[in-house]
């Protein structure tokens, strides 16, 4: 199988399960105050600052919710405001490039699956176009307000570009 | 006539292995190379200009990437003025704090700590590993996989594991389309011995992250990096896409590592006429910029390379020094099979074992070596006694201990019958009594039955298809009446939900407390400091059951 025809069919069996994702976007919370290594880990000693993408709070999860259906799989996933905040604690200890990589990762939990990994794809090397690639960053900007990941994807394409990597080079 | 002499040594394994002279130009040396360039950092308002004697005009996407995401700017200048030697002294002397030294290697270029461990020895290269591994204590990662992909055998050797000791687990496919089936038997197995095993499944990149978005596994490894750039594009990425996948694991709640060595670009054909440890270091640059918590490195699959060039194992060594002094998780290989020779794999790792790293191995193979499907392992589960009293024999917790043989089997057991059960409830083709029996008393896949695969490879494409997660299988274990395994994969969710564990050197306890470099960073000053074996923790791993008790006789 080439590589896009398995990711073809990755595409239609996450498209598949996709029926109980949420509909809409989840709110942005403004987090509020500051973290550091002090309150990690969060789980135990800030549980109260975590909430889940659909707003349950952490210490309302529970297994017999699970075991009930109460629960589904989207409510058990991060938010971004939980990644906002683990990314203060990496800050916190000197961890600042982890830090920027947990912020691209919380504007992407609003990007969809199928939508994540084709954006993956397109960056590797020969798949689109500088221009392309400067549609997905606008893309990441204005569906999915996530300026950090549009600027690794811009850089990406003129870098791509200046070393002949992109699709114009193939 | 032949001299009886060397007639005997022609016979020892170690001549089985193949070994090469230095041939700089193709890449074939470990390390202080000619061909390395000369270290040199220029900054102007803040951005790298020039980097290790290379114009930014001139950067490939390597150079740019690491200039713009991987080197501390703000102390570069003051860093790359130190001389190396005193660099690679600080690195030696208890004396300087982890955090003191962090300070610097993450502010100096790939050349200047190329330069920098090119001045160390390996007695140097292990005390600094002592004080740099990230996390206080050192913990150890196995593969489980067999040549059937039988996923009740997974469960029950990775149930073992656990007990064993192991804290993180591997598993990989012999046929691709068996992955689903395999990270759900590491998973379930591994947390049936231990609660708080942290698992993944190891393939194709687009498939390992859609594996991990459903829940299949907890964190991910075989995200490759690469020292030049016609090497990533064979790899069929860039620095940039890898950071991008890098973020998209974070976004689901994944742990994930970066994996590089050593060999790959001499083995591609494109090692630029630089040494092995200067690529790696590029490797590690890499990871360092894409804001990944740590790395899998120490040559791995390629092992062959370094160790067939004079100086490779301490090459090795460094790289795997060289990452924890750019403040990353190492999982230090001691991994892929690289010589008949048993002193030399014992040798080998040594220089992991006694220092310590964050994960020793990163994959001791937890079946018979041809049951492992990472090309076989420097350590297999016939080792297990072996690796058990190096430990003993020096007052060294490389992450093992001894485990009597009832326990062993009862886990075994518990663990394929829970295999059984989630097949049971999510009607998948039958595990019989037959094969959970197998199981539990199993040392490899020839121990096991023959299953239908075409029927298992057909259920796995339709249980992806009807869209099955972690959540169905907590709920398939709760109404088998396995709830305190189904308890285990439910915690792993909240774990997931938190991200406590997304940092750096993270594993788990068995009650799921989050242990990382964040709430237990490294210590080490000397004598005493740093992580210390308790009594309770010597008393394990003195304890193995064939010692004789001096009382009953």
């Amino acid at each position: 199988m080439t590589q896009e025809q398995m990711l073809e069919q990755i595409v239609k069996q996450v498209l598949a399960s996709m029926n109980n994702q949420p509909a809409g976007q989840p709110e942005a919370v403004a987090v509020e105050g500051q973290v550091t290594s002090a309150d990690y880990p969060i789980a135990d000693k800030k549980p109260e600052l975590i909430k889940t993408q659909t707003g349950v709070n952490f210490k309302d999860l529970s297994y017999d919710k699970v075991i009930n259906g109460q629960l589904k799989a989207e409510d058990m996933r991060i938010r971004p405001e939980t990644l906002e905040l683990q990314a203060q604690v990496a800050d916190s200890v000197g961890r600042t490039a982890f830090g920027s990589n947990l912020r691209r990762a919380a504007e992407l939990i609003a990007v969809p699956d199928e939508r994540l990994l084709e954006i993956y794809n397109a960056l590797r090397p020969y798949k689109s176009t500088k221009d392309e690639l400067e549609a997905i960053a606008i893309e990441l900007e204005d569906k999915y307000n996530a300026p950090n990941s549009a600027k690794l994807v811009r850089e990406a394409a003129d870098i791509g570009y200046k070393r002949k990597r992109t699709k114009e080079f193939k | 006539m032949r001299s009886k002499r060397f007639e005997a040594l022609d016979e020892r394994p170690v001549k089985k292995d193949g070994f090469v002279k230095e041939w700089p130009e193709v890449g074939l040396i470990a390390m202080n190379s000619e061909g390395d360039p000369v270290p040199s950092i220029t900054i102007e308002n803040g951005v790298i200009t020039e980097l290790d004697g290379k114009k930014r005009e001139d950067f490939d996407m390597l150079d740019q990437f690491i200039a713009d995401y991987a080197i501390n700017v703000e102390n570069a200048e003051e860093a790359m003025a130190m001389d190396s030697l005193d660099i690679a002294r600080m690195m030696v002397d208890f004396n300087v704090p982890r955090e003191e030294v962090i300070k610097v290697t993450t502010a100096v270029t790939p050349a200047k700590m190329t330069e920098v461990l090119g001045k160390m020895t390996v007695l140097e290269m292990m005390m600094a590993q002592t004080k740099m591994r990230a996390r206080l204590m050192p913990s150890n990662q196995c593969h489980v996989t067999n040549v059937k992909d039988n996923m009740t055998q997974i469960a029950a050797d990775a149930a073992e594991a656990a007990i064993r000791g192991f804290d993180e687990m591997e598993t990989t496919v012999g046929v691709a389309r068996y992955a689903p089936f395999n990270a759900m038997a590491i998973m379930v197995g591994s947390n049936v011995g231990r609660p708080g095993i942290l698992t993944q499944c190891a393939v194709e990149e687009a498939t390992e992250l859609d594996l991990g978005m459903r829940g299949y596994t907890a964190y991910a490894e075989t995200i490759s990096v690469y020292g030049t750039e016609p090497v990533f594009m064979d790899g069929d990425d860039t620095p940039y896409s890898k950071a991008f996948l890098a973020s998209s694991y974070a976004s689901r709640g994944l742990k994930m590592r970066f994996t590089s060595g050593s060999g790959s670009e001499v083995q591609m054909g494109y090692a630029e006429g630089k040494s092995m440890l200067y690529l790696e270091a590029r490797c590690l640059y890499v990871t360092k910029g894409a804001g990944v918590q740590g790395t899998q490195n120490g040559s791995v699959s390629c092992v062959g390379v370094p160790a067939g060039v004079p100086g490779g194992i301490r090459e090795i060594l460094a790289e795997n020094l060289l990452a924890a002094c750019l403040d990353l998780e190492c999982a230090s290989s001691n991994d892929q099979t690289f010589t008949h020779s048993d002193l030399r794999r014992v040798a080998r790792s040594l220089m992991q074992m006694v220092p310590g790293t964050d994960y020793i191995c990163s994959g001791y193979s937890a079946t018979p070596n041809y049951d492992n499907m990472f090309a076989g392992s420097n350590w297999d589960a016939e080792d297990y006694d072996d690796w058990n009293v190096i430990q003993r024999d020096l007052k060294i917790d490389g992450g093992l201990q001894p485990v009597d043989e009832e326990s062993v089997v009862q886990a075994r057991a518990k663990a394929a019958r829970a295999m059984q059960v989630l097949f049971r409830e999510l009607g998948l083709p039958e595990i019989t009594d037959e094969e959970v029996e197998a199981a539990t008393y199993a040392n490899g896949s020839q121990d096991m039955p023959d299953r239908d695969v075409a029927a298992d490879l057909k259920a796995a494409d339709e249980m992806l298809a009807r869209g099955v997660t972690a959540i169905d299988f907590i709920q398939a274990l709760d109404r088998g009446g396995m709830p305190d395994v189904a308890r285990s994969l439910y915690n792993i969710l909240v774990t997931k939900a938190a991200g406590d564990y997304l940092h750096t050197a993270s594993k788990l306890s068995d009650d799921w407390e989050v242990i990382s470099a964040v709430n237990y960073p490294n210590n080490y000053s000397g004598p005493t400091t740093g992580y210390q074996i308790s009594d309770e923790r010597w008393q394990e791993i003195q304890d193995i059951p064939w010692a004789v008790d001096p009382e009953s006789i």
